[in-house]
């Protein structure tokens, strides 16, 4: 395979990763207005808890300790994965969804966040510390038995099967019901509790969800690297996807596959190229960062709703003209029930 | 009466039990005894009174006498100190003010609040309580069951909207309404769930004449055709007077009167403290 098309493939699964992920975020952040700062933590931990679980045991001296390594399958262990991001979530949201307004909440999970990368690091029996676990078995690899070069494309096309089941699941719960209780929440606490939405449970269900698909998302990150360590998910990265998410559009899934797109993979590829200085080997990382940083204060500040907006609800034509035709006609005739007239009769937003 | 109609036909025990019934019956909210201190201001202190069923009732009194508060109380968003809230013959003192509304108590807010970012439509769609697509799963597989209720919801909203002339903004952001329609949109949406009594905290607020006219005609047309109970924070004397049967005088956190406009303006207790000599 030449260079350029795997070089390429690489790209299209990172892309599908960080798609899922980002749409992860969104159900959380664009749909209950949740700020959750810690997502990369749900990340890790569904990435840890999968790679762990298709593991072998560790072996005493071989360098790497680490628990579990049960040698599982790897639809039982990614499904675990996102289990275990989704008890994290609950974890959290039990101790302080309830209790803190959005932004303090905000604060807890970068404190949840750090702990737990700390935890992560020092802890070494856990998942070997700061080295991090390696040579992670790849999904489906011993039954498929492919080459190096068709493992690639099934791995592109396996992320891009999930991704395209975590995006129809996405839409389906926008335009539901329960998608339009979460955004009732998101618009106005207040409102929401006036008009009887158990505002926490409905929070709660969003960002346990979230992690989840954070955790399946994390699984897919994991084992298509084949090693994992705390540096992979610095608090920073969490600004990643959400400057993704920002950058896209916030609320719709397509504006955050098209934000996953454009930051972690095509702006991070293109801070590849930058040279290094010997001088400052830290300098372009640090670029990078206080780049992302600028792009989402443009973004808030210039296009608050992203490159794709929310999209705006309409009744299915069909349903309108079948619920249309079904209107009482009573209105101008009864005489009973007053018509209000709306004292003005333009709007200004357009 | 139609009730008391009907008690010729009864024997007169049952006329006696109906009439005891009737009696717990009529009175739908029994507020008693309320305080609640912030910091060293008793904003509420000791205050009192009774909703009717199916009555207009009209919550009046001077800037910062607690009628906002009262409300807040009432809805559960703010807890009392100590006090009763018998709604409906339950005590609702410590409930939630999502439970609270479930139980048929729905309010609006002094400063609208609307679904900025939401339809016209979809704010009066999100307004029904317990919908069953409110579920994870359910809302998730859409079963017919959900499917029916969606389009039930959708054929009242749209209704209302015809009602309340809101039916050409239909698929505007709810952020871009003028004030006025945002009155309107904010009592057609909690018209919309089905309320057993409606609290407006100052509905008329920033309203035109000719739209509070109308605006008070369609609460009357609430109360009669649909049994709704209002109970209105309100500052513009006129139209409590002609739209509420009771009113009830707040001062200093406590309810100092109760009666019709009329009554009130006798009473020198209420003169003293709020309407002035004129």
């Amino acid at each position: 395979m030449p260079p350029i098309i795997f070089y390429l493939l690489t790209l299209a699964t990172f892309a599908a990763i960080y798609g899922t992920l980002v749409i992860g975020l969104n159900i959380q952040w664009g749909y209950a207005g949740i700020l959750d700062f810690m997502y990369i933590a749900f990340v890790a931990v569904g990435g840890y808890v999968t790679s762990l679980l298709m593991m072998p045991p560790a072996t005493p001296g071989m360098g790497e300790t680490y628990i579990l390594g049960l040698n599982w399958p790897f639809i039982p262990a990614i499904i675990a994965g996102g289990l275990c991001a989704s008890l994290l979530a609950l974890l959290v949201g039990l101790v302080s969804l309830n209790r803190l307004r959005s932004d303090y909440f905000a604060i807890v999970t970068v404190a949840a966040g750090l702990i737990l990368w700390t935890i992560a690091g020092n802890d070494t029996p856990l998942v070997n510390g700061w080295d991090g676990i390696s040579g992670i078995p790849q999904p489906f690899a011993n039954a498929l038995n492919l080459d190096i070069n068709s493992y690639g494309f099934f791995f592109l096309g396996l992320c891009l099967v999930i991704l395209i089941l975590v995006y129809i699941f996405a839409e389906r719960l926008y335009r539901s019901p329960f998608g339009r209780a979460l955004r009732c929440v998101r618009e106005d606490e207040m409102v929401a509790q006036g008009l009887g939405k158990n505002v926490f449970v409905l929070r709660m269900k969003a960002f346990v969800i979230g992690a989840f698909i954070a955790g399946i998302g994390g699984a897919l990150l994991v084992t298509y690297v084949d090693a994992f360590n705390p540096s992979a998910w610095t608090s920073g990265e969490t600004f990643f996807l959400w400057a993704a998410l920002l950058l896209g559009g916030s609320a719709n899934n397509r504006g955050a596959m098209l934000g996953a797109l454009l930051v972690p993979v095509l702006f991070a590829e293109a801070t590849r190229f930058l040279p290094t200085f010997n001088s400052s080997p830290q300098l372009v990382d640090a670029i990078r960062y206080i780049a992302i940083g600028i792009l989402l204060l443009l973004t808030i500040r210039f296009r608050p709703q992203g490159i794709i907006a929310e999209p705006r609800f309409r009744v299915p034509r069909r349903l309108f003209h079948r619920i249309g035709t079904n209107l009482p006609v009573a209105v101008a005739a009864n005489s009973t029930r007053p018509t209000i007239v709306a004292e003005e009769e333009k709007t200004d937003g357009k | 009466m139609a009730s008391e109609a009907s008690m010729h036909f009864t024997s007169a025990q049952t006329a006696r039990q109906q009439a005891t019934d009737n009696q717990s019956r009529s009175i739908l909210l029994d507020v008693r005894d309320l305080v609640r201190t912030f910091g060293g201001l008793r904003a509420v202190d000791g205050c009192s009174f009774t909703v009717a069923r199916g009555s207009i009732t009209g919550l009046i009194g001077p800037n910062g006498a607690g009628k906002s508060t009262a409300a807040n109380l009432i809805t559960g968003f703010i807890r009392a100190d100590s006090g009763s809230i018998l709604f409906d013959g339950r005590d609702i003192v410590s409930m939630p003010p999502h439970r609270i509304a479930q139980l048929g108590l729905t309010r609006t807010f002094q400063i609208t609040r609307e679904l900025e970012h939401m339809t016209v439509l979809e704010n009066l769609l999100a307004a029904p309580h317990n919908q069953l697509g409110e579920s994870f799963w359910l809302g998730l597989f859409a079963p017919p069951a959900v499917r029916r209720q969606e389009e039930e919801y959708l054929q009242r909203a749209l209704q209302l909207l015809r009602d309340f002339d809101l039916y050409a903004l239909r698929d505007e952001y709810a952020g871009n309404l003028s004030g006025g329609q945002r009155r309107l949109l904010e009592l057609a949406r909690v018209v919309m769930t089905q309320p057993k009594l409606l609290l407006l905290d100052e509905p008329f607020a920033g309203v035109n004449p000719v739209l509070a006219g109308r605006l008070s005609d369609y609460i009357e047309t609430l109360c009669q055709e649909q049994g709704i109970t209002f109970l209105i924070i309100e500052h513009n004397l006129s139209i409590v007077e002609r739209l509420c049967n009771t009113v009830i005088v707040m001062a200093l956190g406590r309810t100092i009167a109760e009666g019709t406009m009329a009554e009130l303006r006798e009473n020198q207790a209420v003169v003293d403290a709020y309407l002035g000599e004129s």
